[in-house]
């Protein structure tokens, strides 16, 4: 499956490393990414991919300290594009 | 008095404010100014010989006391040295906070003098990390550390400081101790559907992990248990929870698990994980693991739900708030027949005597009677570690320091000097292997120094014992570089350190030298000398499902 993820992140060192090393780790590529700076942090938009079922990842990512908040925008089947 | 004063006092007025007494550490070169404060400060410095060492005993104080560890290290290799600790801290969920000094802020990014990228090195093997940029931000940053390492699942943090902060003139603001989330209650609809799960279950089943005893919630599920009549098993981490005298109980399960624990797991009808993560090692092949289970799964971390399989119910929260909500009581067949297997699958300790060679599980046993389960015991990995988690008892997963994800050889002697630091007056034991003994052995000096009475009772059986049961299984007998049999005499080896040291080879002189260590007022090393050929038994072959365990070759 494809989804779109949409975060918001706290701008802190390293934040941006945890969010694609959580991603890596948990099995899921990263097709897309954009990031923009904002008054109240960083917002990031990403699409992925992976086998396993996307709480896999949403999961881990809500662990991260510096994460506001996380949305999953869509979700697709793997050949469709958003 | 004014509160304006170095980083590095700082942080150790800090720590006291947060009841920290003691730190394991080592200095160096980018950490010096705060092992200069340390010389006016109240805390007491324990210095390890290694780095690893260190975060290990922070790790052995934390578990032992379910609450925040802290260890100190200087930049670069100083850093690097705690890795593996702070990676054994992430996979067994220990409260830490690590602190490591970091080059001074102008040269950092220039491949300095022992600057190597820490917060980089962190990312994957903490819970979380902050480097401090500004002075500003030092008392912050130390106070979300240890928000966070005891927040929810508990899990180590580390806080990467520039010498020149550390040196730097900071103010102090008026502080409370760091208290952890007061966490919502559970949500009362999951409870009643929980409820219901437990009263259509005939064959209900407590699993029980290292979650219950970092909640503190050992009182809650013995309750849970006991007016339920529900037979249960552990996992490594949750070994001390359960009463191990509750006639149902049956002990570990998984990979080396005892028969009577396994069966149960595979006949349940329903299985209620209660801060258990249906690890690997637990559940051998998943998809036949408890295949006729529903699972209620009772955990804090939201990320564990549905990870390994998927729940029927689930109930995020407090463990000593969810399991008084709980009951259903289990069937009197069921419970009879657990019953009856527990009896028939009991460990026979008279049967297993040879009279030429100790047997590593008899003497154990013994020890853990000795002892009447009140002692702290680390251990390293491997064979003995799991003898100790088959054949010991604990009164409470307190006592029972064990590197359980990670399975990180050495941890036993540093985690035991943890221990003994934070509980001067309680029997302290290192069940150590000859192969992990060697790979902490320099700690050696910190008990000399600090006089900590450790007692170190080293199982040498000549091997990487668990790696070639593995190699003789798995591998056709082909016994690749797991031969120490030119190990050095550690009894010798622990005289040359000013310790106390016996070795006994046959099992006549068990008994009284188990007597003897245990009298030492100091710290005391027995060595003894075990079988080569011993394997640890029942054992779940690889991708196997645990029903099929081979059990020990008559
Ligand atoms: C740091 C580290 N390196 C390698 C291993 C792999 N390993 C697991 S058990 C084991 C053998 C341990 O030998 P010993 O301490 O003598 O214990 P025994 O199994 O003989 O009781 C090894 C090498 C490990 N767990 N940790
Ligand atoms: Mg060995």
């Amino acid at each position: 499956m494809n989804y779109q993820l949409m975060l918001s992140l706290q701008d802190q060192p390293a934040v941006m490393e945890r969010v694609l090393q959580t991603t890596r780790y948990r099995g899921f590529c990263i097709h897309q990414l954009r990031m923009q700076q904002g008054p109240k942090g960083l917002s990031v938009t990403m699409d992925v991919s992976g086998q396993q079922p996307i709480h896999i990842l949403t999961g881990q990512l809500r662990k991260l300290y510096d994460l506001s908040s996380l949305e999953i925008a869509s979700a697709q089947p793997v050949g469709k594009t958003a | 008095m004014s509160n304006k004063m170095t980083g590095a006092q700082a942080i150790l007025k800090f720590l006291g404010h947060q009841g920290i007494e003691a730190v394991f550490g080592y200095p160096g070169g980018a950490i010096m100014p705060l092992y200069d404060a340390l010389l006016d400060s109240p805390i007491r410095h324990y210095l390890c010989r290694h780095e690893q060492g260190a975060a290990f005993a922070a790790i052995g104080q934390a578990r032992s006391t379910n609450s925040v560890g802290v260890c100190v290290a200087t930049s670069g290799p100083g850093a690097t040295n705690l890795l593996t600790s702070l990676a054994d801290a992430k996979l067994d969920s220990v409260p830490l906070v690590v602190i490591t000094g970091q080059v001074a802020r102008p040269a950092m990014g220039t491949d300095a003098f022992q600057e190597v990228d820490v917060l980089g090195l962190s990312l994957s093997i903490s819970k979380h990390s902050m480097q401090v940029l500004d002075g500003k931000d030092l008392l912050p940053s130390l106070e979300r550390a240890f928000f966070i390492a005891q927040d929810g699942r508990p899990g180590p943090v580390l806080v990467d400081i520039p010498k020149d902060i550390l040196l730097s003139e900071v103010s102090f603001p008026a502080l409370k101790p760091v208290q952890p989330n007061t966490t919502t209650s559970a949500d009362a609809d999951l409870i009643a559907k929980a409820n219901q799960l437990l009263a259509q279950a005939k064959r209900p089943l407590a699993y029980v992990g290292g979650g219950v005893g970092m909640a503190e919630a050992v009182p809650q599920l013995r309750d849970f248990i006991t007016t339920n009549s529900l037979p249960t098993v552990s996992t490594l981490k949750g070994l001390g929870a359960a009463d191990a005298d509750h006639p149902l109980y049956l002990g570990m399960l998984g990979m080396h698990g005892l028969p009577a624990a396994n069966l149960a797991v595979q006949e349940c009808d329903l299985l209620i994980a209660i801060g258990a993560r249906l690890d690997d090692r637990v559940t051998g092949k998943l998809d036949e693991f408890a295949p006729h289970a529903k699972l209620l799964h009772l955990d804090i971390d939201p990320a564990e739900i549905h990870k390994r399989r998927q729940a029927d119910v689930a109930i995020l929260g407090d463990l000593q708030a969810i399991l008084p909500q709980l009951q259903g009581p289990a069937s009197a067949a069921w419970c009879h027949h657990i019953a009856q297997r527990k009896a028939a699958k009991a460990y026979n300790y008279s049967q297993a005597d040879d009279a030429e060679n100790i047997h590593a599980p008899t003497l154990l046993h013994y020890l853990s009677e000795q002892t009447k389960r009140e002692a702290i015991v680390s251990c390293d990995v491997g064979q003995h570690q799991m003898w100790v988690a088959q054949h010991m008892t604990f009164a409470d997963p307190t006592r029972h320091l064990s590197s359980g994800g990670l399975g990180t050889m050495g941890f036993g002697l540093p985690a035991a000097i943890g221990a003994q630091v934070a509980h001067p007056d309680k029997a302290v034991i290192a069940v150590c292997g000859d192969g992990s003994f060697m790979m902490n052995v320099q700690e050696l000096a910190t008990l000399r120094r600090y006089g900590l009475p450790v007692k170190i009772l080293v199982l040498d059986n000549q091997r990487l014992g668990m790696v070639k049961q593995w190699q003789e299984l798995f591998h056709q007998e082909r016994y690749s570089e797991t031969d120490l049999s030119d190990n050095p005499p550690f009894s010798r080896l622990a005289q040359a350190f000013d310790i106390a040291a016996e070795e006994i080879s046959e099992p006549s002189q068990v008994q009284e030298a188990v007597a003897r260590m245990l009298a030492h007022q100091g710290p005391y090393l027995l060595h003894v000398r075990l079988d080569a050929n011993a394997n640890v038994w029942p054992i779940v072959p690889p991708n196997t499902a645990n029903h099929q365990m081979w059990e020990q070759p008559q």
